[in-house]
């Protein structure tokens, strides 16, 4: 570990460009950990099995669907990713939805206590991966046979995009792929920054995190809220998700989602759970200090610096970097 | 530990001649760090202390009323219902020498899927104290399984000669087992406690599902550890652990493969030691204490419940649980591997816990017998097993989120969180 300060020195241009990349899909999934915490007060443990979804369903969309196998240039470039981002963003609102839909809202009209959401979101996020692991086009459900989507193996994903180098900074080549993951990210972000803060239902999710009560004597629908928040969080775990694919991982596997979802989970801890700038924030730092630690210490402890980051967090400053939005 | 405070200046014994008592030294006030340690030790301690206590407590106070009706049922049903469950318990593996068993029932009661059932049951156990008694949802408990279990395999030599195993050539001799090596179930004891304390310390101050994420980063960061530090020998583990043995006089016992029926007896004596040790704790100061920390923490606080020291006691009882039973794992299984002690293993404990009924002791061992023998009975349908049994866990925490064997304490706390809750549900303007 001796020539730690060194390699960090010397690639530190490099790394700083790869966390961007990564902390802004990190932030991304964050969002939709944060949106819900701060509507309903739990932490959504089934949000990795969401963006696992995406990953999933936009390695068959870019497949099957638009049958692309090699690399692709210009317009068909941009038609297919907007296909693909669709259908990614699509699928898993959808899958975010069904969860809310049999894992919460009962538990919801029953008043349960805490633990029993965190158990049985536990319970949703077992049986999404073991049902997409089984979905290899040989096994039924009951009468239903399952379409051949991931299976128990990883699946490659073809290079469509060919990375080409756009400009330097600081000695360091950004290419057209950081440029695009930041780029659709920072719109995404944009775009969910002024809905949440001006649109109706924005207000809505805004009046519903700060007191339920209050919000459904005003007259909000605290339901559709609810639903609009899962359904926002799983497009921007689904826009991760097929950014995370093409750009970072280049397979698809039915137990991605995991420790992606640690690693977001974290970033909205480190912004302050609750607040939506707050993940987005943690989400690039997050990026950053994990590629910095990785740089120097070793790429395989880059997992468990998410983690130490976490607990340091919650042991320094609970209430995260830019304070979280929490009821009392 | 009470000190009475400085006499007041109206005594009514003011007219006696003024002898007054030596002046007391008075103790300099501690620093930071003694309270911290005064704390620890005290967290270390309290538990077993307060078992102890129970287990020796004079037995001949006066019954009155309702006692007067129990009581003949805890002198004679209980022990009763307790000694036959334990018999038909240990006898299990042996069915398949007396009668023509059905093919499930053989893989139910073969020694392998056996000890695996005990091993949880000793696992659910401890999470138990954990989730159920206090009230702190850990997810990363599989760290103190992992952690006893590489106490044994390091201790034991086996970790050394793996080593060598693994870089030279030719033929080495096996370590044998000797009978210290028993002390090796005290070391990983110890070890966990530590473990424990140092994780305990610093998380437990943290809220509910806080602790829950950071226990499950805990958990990860221990297997991430496991895998890439030197000293644990890196993903491959270690391997040729020994069996254990017994070698005294005419006692001549040796654990010979991981089938061994010997395997399971030891665990089953195990459970039936910690059954008791917990129960007596449940019923003990520190369980009623768990008690109120697990149903208000503030107000548990304002009683002069220790609260942080009742959490780390928690915590140390049910570490050391998994510690006892990684030593065993290890020893039994000759191999420990990082890829063994994954997130998966502790949900599967945590579930245990749940679909049995948090809380309650009986609910942790049909939890665990669940969980560990339907796959087990149901391994035709291998690939659907887990699917099945995450969809199980959404269904009974919609329908029976008091579990299945629940505790009446714990029920009655969950059927007033549903009261308090529904004016929420009012207020949300939907039709319950």
């Amino acid at each position: 570990m001796d020539g730690c300060f060194d390699s960090l020195v010397r690639q530190f241009w490099d790394q700083t460009v790869n966390g961007l990349t990564a902390g802004a899909i990190y932030a991304m999934i964050a969002l939709g950990y944060t949106m819900v915490y701060g509507v309903l007060q739990l932490i959504n443990f089934a949000h990795s099995e969401v963006f696992m979804v995406s990953t999933v369903v936009s390695l068959h969309a870019l497949k099957e669907w638009f049958g692309v196998t090699g690399a692709i240039h210009g317009a068909t470039l941009i038609f297919v990713f907007l296909g693909v981002l669709l259908a990614a963003c699509l699928s898993s609102g959808v899958t975010a939805l069904t969860i809310e839909r049999f894992a919460y809202r009962p538990l919801r009209r029953r008043g349960a206590p805490r633990l029993s959401f965190l158990i049985s979101a536990i319970g949703a996020s077992l049986a999404i991966q073991y049902l997409f692991a089984l979905m290899d086009g040989r096994h039924a459900l009951l009468f239903w046979t399952l379409p051949n989507l991931q299976g128990p193996a990883p699946r490659q994903v073809p290079r469509f995009v060919q990375t080409e180098q756009l400009f330097s900074l600081f000695g360091t080549t950004v290419n057209n792929k950081h440029v695009l993951v930041v780029g659709v990210s920072l719109v995404m972000l944009f775009l969910l920054d002024r809905f949440v803060n001006v649109t109706r239902i924005g207000r809505g999710i805004r009046a519903v995190a700060q007191d339920p009560e209050a919000a459904s004597m005003m007259g909000v629908n605290i339901d559709r809220v609810v639903v609009t928040t899962f359904f926002i969080g799983g497009v921007m775990a689904g826009a991760a998700g097929l950014l995370f694919l093409v750009f970072l991982g280049g397979s698809s596997h039915w137990q991605i989602g995991f420790i992606l979802g640690i690693k977001a989970f974290s970033a909205a801890v480190l912004g302050g759970i609750g607040n939506i700038r707050g993940a987005m924030l943690g989400g690039i730092l997050l990026g950053l200090a994990e590629k910095y630690g990785g740089s120097c210490f070793g790429t395989e402890w880059e997992t468990a610096i998410s983690f130490v980051v976490l607990v340091l967090v919650l042991l320094i400053k609970p209430s995260g970097l830019l304070g979280e939005r929490v009821r009392t | 530990m009470s000190e009475s405070g400085p006499r007041a200046a109206t005594d009514a014994r003011d007219d006696r001649p003024a002898v007054r008592p030596p002046p007391r030294r008075r103790r300099r006030p501690w620093t930071r760090w003694q309270r911290k340690a005064e704390e620890v030790r005290l967290a270390a301690t309290t538990g077993v202390k307060a078992a102890l206590g129970r287990a020796f407590a004079p037995v001949g106070t006066a019954r009155t009323g309702a006692a007067r009706w129990i009581e003949p049922r805890r002198r004679f049903v209980i022990p009763t219902a307790a000694f036959l469950t334990i018999a038909i318990a240990a006898i299990l593996p042996l069915l398949k020498e007396w009668f023509d068993l059905p093919g499930w029932m053989l893989r139910a009661t073969s020694g392998g899927s056996l000890s695996r059932v005990a091993l949880f049951t000793l696992f659910a156990l401890g999470l138990n104290v954990v989730v159920g008694f206090a009230g702190l949802l850990d997810l990363g408990y599989v760290a103190f399984w992992a952690i006893g279990a590489y106490t044994a395999a390091i201790l034991t030599g086996a970790r050394d000669f793996t080593r060598t195993l693994r870089t030279t050539e030719g033929v080495i001799p096996q370590p044998e087992w000797e009978m210290w090596m028993w002390l090796i179930l005290f070391a990983a004891l110890g070890v966990a406690v530590f473990a424990g304390i140092v994780l305990g310390s610093p998380t437990l101050r943290l809220r509910g599902d806080y602790l829950a994420i950071v226990t499950l980063g805990f958990g990860e960061i221990i297997r991430v550890t496991a895998n890439n530090v030197g000293f644990t020998l890196g993903p491959q583990g270690i391997s040729n652990i020994p069996h254990p043995a017994i070698q005294v006089g005419p006692v001549d016992l040796e654990w010979k493969t991981f089938l061994d029926n010997k395997y399971y007896w030891l665990l089953l004596s195990f459970v039936v030691l910690w059954i008791i040790a917990i129960s007596l704790l449940d019923r003990s100061r520190v369980g009623r204490a768990w008690v109120a920390i697990r149903e208000d923490e503030v107000a548990a606080a304002a009683m002069g419940v220790p609260v942080v020291r009742m959490k780390i006691a928690a915590f140390v009882i049910g570490a050391c649980t998994a510690g006892v039973g990684g030593v065993i794992y290890a020893e039994q299984i000759n191999t420990v591997s990082p890829g063994t002690f994954t997130i998966f293993q502790s949900i599967l404990i945590l579930s245990a816990v749940v679909i049995g009924g948090m809380g309650s002791t009986a609910g942790s061992i049909v939890g665990a017998i669940i969980v560990v023998l339907l796959p087990e009975i149901f391994r035709e349908f291998e690939s659907y097993r887990f699917f099945v049994f995450g969809l199980a866990l959404i269904v009974v925490m919609i329908f029976r989120p008091q579990g299945l064997i629940p505790s009446r304490r714990r029920k009655a706390e969950l059927k007033g969180a549903m009261v308090e809750e529904q004016l929420f549900d009012a207020a949300g303007g939907e039709p319950l």
